[in-house]
């Protein structure tokens, strides 16, 4: 007989899900400030944004989703890597943010 | 990189008097605005008892659909309650003027100009998007008039030139690298950049978020389920795909007995 092939998910379990905008948020955060008080510049700065969205990303993967993230996040594991448009428009600010306020000095 | 080999000295000033202040201004009217536009909206108009029931048995019947093809519903229930649906529709009893008679004319689409909930409606999305316009429209002026003239801040990765005569406006330096922008660039940057912020502090179903009103028209409240729709036809639909469902329906628990039985091996396996 048929049992369940397609994952279903409870509604409210799914809306939960938005802490995970919310870790997003704070990871693209740090690593903005990261950057500009590093004073990296140029693709050294994109390149450290892609590795703190891959740490965040994996730290969930192994360790809320347990492996399967499509168990827990309807759109699997591109849903849970995606940073989002607003995360990377937020990631440039602190960074330019930090950048200019920490070496602001030595211009 | 010769170009931007070039120092410039940038006073401490600027940064705590401009750079600061234009940040804090935006993330305080961003706040400003969700609230505002809490206030302005208005309660949405009470429906008859017939409407309800009218909407209801349409969300009714969707409900019982979404899930037909791994229904929780035993098949005798789910035949029940579908043929009802579907006999309902069919005769419009849940219609809010009653079963048509046969010598009714079908009603003409109602314009949404003369019903007055549907112009309700759209006034408020108006409002809203006023409320969305104008304090943009606010900061840029203010920015425009105290801060121009003058470089703020140094981004960290380099634009290309096409960017220079936007984010350099006012500034009449033409060997000047990209790099350095006018207090406008910041402007732009806390524009598309404060959304996460503000969803962080207002919630996901915030009004602050500036950029994504861009989009939005004040005609687009009317299109969800407005009043102006014509629930004979929508009923009649609905139990094409009633019947539709009832044909790909299958029950969860089929053969459940036997299948638990078969998983802890009491059963051969097939």
């Amino acid at each position: 007989m048929s049992t369940p092939d397609a994952p279903s998910y409870y509604q409210p379990n799914v809306q939960h899900n938005s802490a995970l905008s919310v870790v997003k948020f704070y990871s693209s955060c740090f690593a903005g400030a990261v950057a500009g008080i590093l004073g990296l510049q140029n693709w050294l700065g994109f390149a450290l944004f892609m590795i703190s969205t891959l740490f965040t990303s994996s730290c969930i993967y192994f360790i809320n989703c347990r492996g399967k993230p499509a168990k827990y996040i309807p759109g699997g594991l591109t849903e849970l890597v995606n940073p989002g448009q607003d995360n990377m428009f937020t990631f440039v600010l602190v960074w330019t943010l930090f950048y200019g306020i920490v070496h602001g000095k030595e211009w | 990189m010769s170009a931007s080999e070039v120092s410039l000295y940038l006073d401490p000033q600027i940064r705590d008097w401009v750079l600061f202040p234009i940040t804090l201004v935006m993330i305080l009217v961003g706040i400003l605005r969700h609230y505002v536009v809490i206030l302005l909206q208005s309660t949405p108009q009470k429906l008859s008892r017939a409407a309800l029931r009218e909407q209801r048995a349409l969300t009714r019947s969707q409900i019982l659909r979404a899930t037909s093809t791994k229904s929780l519903l035993p098949p005798s229930y789910y035949t029940s309650i579908s043929r009802h649906l579907s006999q309902a529709f069919e005769s419009g009893k849940y219609l809010k003027d009653g079963p048509p008679k046969p010598g009714d004319a079908p009603a003409s689409p109602l314009n949404p100009m003369t019903d007055p909930a549907a112009m309700d409606g759209m006034m408020a999305g108006m409002k809203t998007q006023m409320v969305m316009m104008v304090p943009q429209m606010v900061i840029m002026g203010w920015i425009n008039f105290f801060f121009q003239g003058f470089v703020l801040i140094k981004l960290p990765f380099p634009l290309t030139l096409g960017f220079k005569s936007m984010l350099q406006r006012g500034i009449e330096t033409p060997e000047m690298d990209v790099r350095w922008v006018s207090s406008l660039s910041w402007y732009f940057l806390n524009f598309f950049g404060l959304n996460g912020l503000y969803r962080l502090i207002l919630g996901g179903e915030n009004a602050a978020d500036s950029s994504r009103d861009m989009m939005a028209t004040p005609f687009n409240t009317t299109a969800a389920a407005g009043p102006g729709q014509d629930f004979a036809k929508l009923f009649k639909a609905e139990r094409d795909n009633l019947e539709l469902a009832e044909g790909l329906y299958s029950w969860a628990g089929a053969g459940v007995e036997e299948r638990v039985l078969r998983k802890y091996g009491k059963l051969p396996p097939q």
